[in-house]
């Protein structure tokens, strides 16, 4: 399973700096791995997605300029979240949910960057700035949505009947 | 009884990462390990470069495209504004052929810093912000091309930043609009101040203008080079868009327009000058 998960998390480097970063839409991006932080928690749940997204923003942070560390704290909390969401329901997500996890994970995890990096002394964002980081980065969780959950399925499934994880809808032994 | 266990084993899970989080976000901030982390991303810039250029070269017009899609009222008005200014530009051109042979002879007898033929490094850009809360580029020009951390940047139009991280063969350079940076400078008759940035697309605020300090609209501001300014002096940097008199203060409230449209910046000069220890 961590071999496809470093596997994932190379690729959404080369796909996040290579690609990514370069179609900028009114000065914002998407951005791949705030968008599989939230897949990692709706896939392996809240424990292990929260594990699985603190390591996609270490691997974030290495490519950007702000303070090492805070796209993991951001990360942790939303992959928790999306994955404490996921184990409040009975049986498998409905694609519409998961789109809804996108849409509420993309806004949710810019404004919480937003608010942690001003915690930890980075300058404020203008809110109208924040509100356009946070449209364009949902947007690019809802129309990626498909792919980073797919790939967390792929990841997490990878072992039959390992720790089944609360709130893990592909913990191994789903398929 | 399981239920609880499990809660409790994630309440326990979330804690000890959130904790691993902030000592990362602590030991990183300065020091020995912060330097590891300025080396490791200046590695890892290197690494994808060669990437990012190709991509770049074929994904500028589709930036491009998206951008005047997000912004087709934007462009319109945009194009109305820059026809008139094509006109006054004309004018002024006129106007301008005149002041050269005024400045040519200015210069004879003055020493100008900023045309003083500081050597600058030619360089490109390969990467907008990786972060939508950066206000940087990525360059394609490091050390191995003469570019060092804390050199000024500029373009045609006048100043864009300074270089805050260089690698081998890349460096990033922070924008005069990040939140962070600020720019000693001066304007009107003999006035000083700080330009901050505001963020991308957002005027310079000068902090901390005496109200009676003397400037008006289209008023140019230039570099101070003051004492141990992180610039050289007189590099242009905009014109005064907005004064404002709040009552009952003591201080004005200055807006400046950069000369530099920072979000369509594709070629640059790093200026081979640093800051006086």
């Amino acid at each position: 399973m961590w071999a496809r998960f470093a596997l994932i998390a190379f690729g959404a480097a080369i796909v996040q700096v290579g690609l990514l970063n370069q179609v900028v839409v009114a000065g914002a991006h998407a951005d791949a791995f705030l968008l599989l932080a939230i897949s990692a928690g709706l896939v392996a749940g809240p424990q292990r997605g929260a594990a699985m997204a603190f390591v996609l923003g270490l691997v974030a942070d290495v490519f950007v300029q702000t303070p090492y560390g805070l796209s993991s704290l951001c990360y942790v909390l939303i992959a928790f979240a999306a994955g404490l969401a996921t184990s409040a329901l009975p049986g498998r997500p409905s694609f519409g949910f998961k789109l809804a996890a996108a849409l509420l994970g993309g806004i949710g995890g810019s404004l919480l960057f937003a608010g942690l990096g001003v915690l930890i002394g980075q300058p404020s964002v203008p809110l109208h700035d924040l509100a356009v980081v946070a449209v364009v980065v949902s947007a690019g969780c809802v129309l990626f949505a498909a792919l980073g959950f797919w790939l967390f399925e792929w990841t997490v499934a990878v072992v039959p009947g390992s720790h089944h994880d609360a709130g893990a809808y592909a913990s191994g032994s789903a398929r | 009884m399981a239920a609880s266990r499990r809660n409790t084993s994630q309440r326990l899970t979330l804690v000890i990462l959130l904790l691993a989080s902030i000592t990362v976000i602590t030991v990183a901030y300065k020091g020995e390990a912060r330097h590891a982390v300025t080396s490791v991303r200046n590695a890892a810039a290197d690494v994808v470069s060669p990437l990012q250029r190709g991509i770049a070269a074929v994904l500028h017009p589709v930036g491009n495209f998206f951008a005047g899609m997000a912004d087709y009222g934007g462009a319109l008005s945009e194009n109305q504004r820059l026809q008139l200014e094509v006109g006054q530009l004309r004018r002024q051109l006129v106007e301008a052929s005149q002041a050269q042979a005024q400045l040519d002879q200015i210069k004879a007898e003055e020493r100008i810093p900023f045309a003083d033929g500081i050597p600058e490094v030619l360089a490109q850009v390969i990467s907008s912000p990786a972060s939508n809360f950066d206000v940087t580029v990525e360059i394609d020009r490091g050390t191995s091309n003469g570019v060092g951390v804390g050199m000024p940047v500029v373009s045609g139009a006048g100043l864009v930043g300074s270089v805050i991280s260089a690698g081998g063969s890349t460096a990033v350079v922070q924008l005069v609009t990040d939140p962070r940076s600020e720019v000693g400078v001066r304007f009107g008759s003999g006035n000083v101040a700080l330009a901050q940035g505001q963020g991308e697309g957002n005027p310079l605020a000068l902090q901390d203008v005496s109200e009676t300090a003397v400037t008006y609209r289209g008023a140019p501001v230039l570099t101070s080079g003051l004492d141990v300014a992180a610039y050289p002096s007189g590099i242009p940097v905009g014109t005064v868009s907005k004064v404002r008199h709040p009552g009952g203060s003591l201080t004005s409230q200055v807006s400046v327009s950069p000369y530099v449209n920072v979000s369509e910046l594709q070629y640059l000069a790093v200026l081979q000058w640093l800051p006086p220890a």
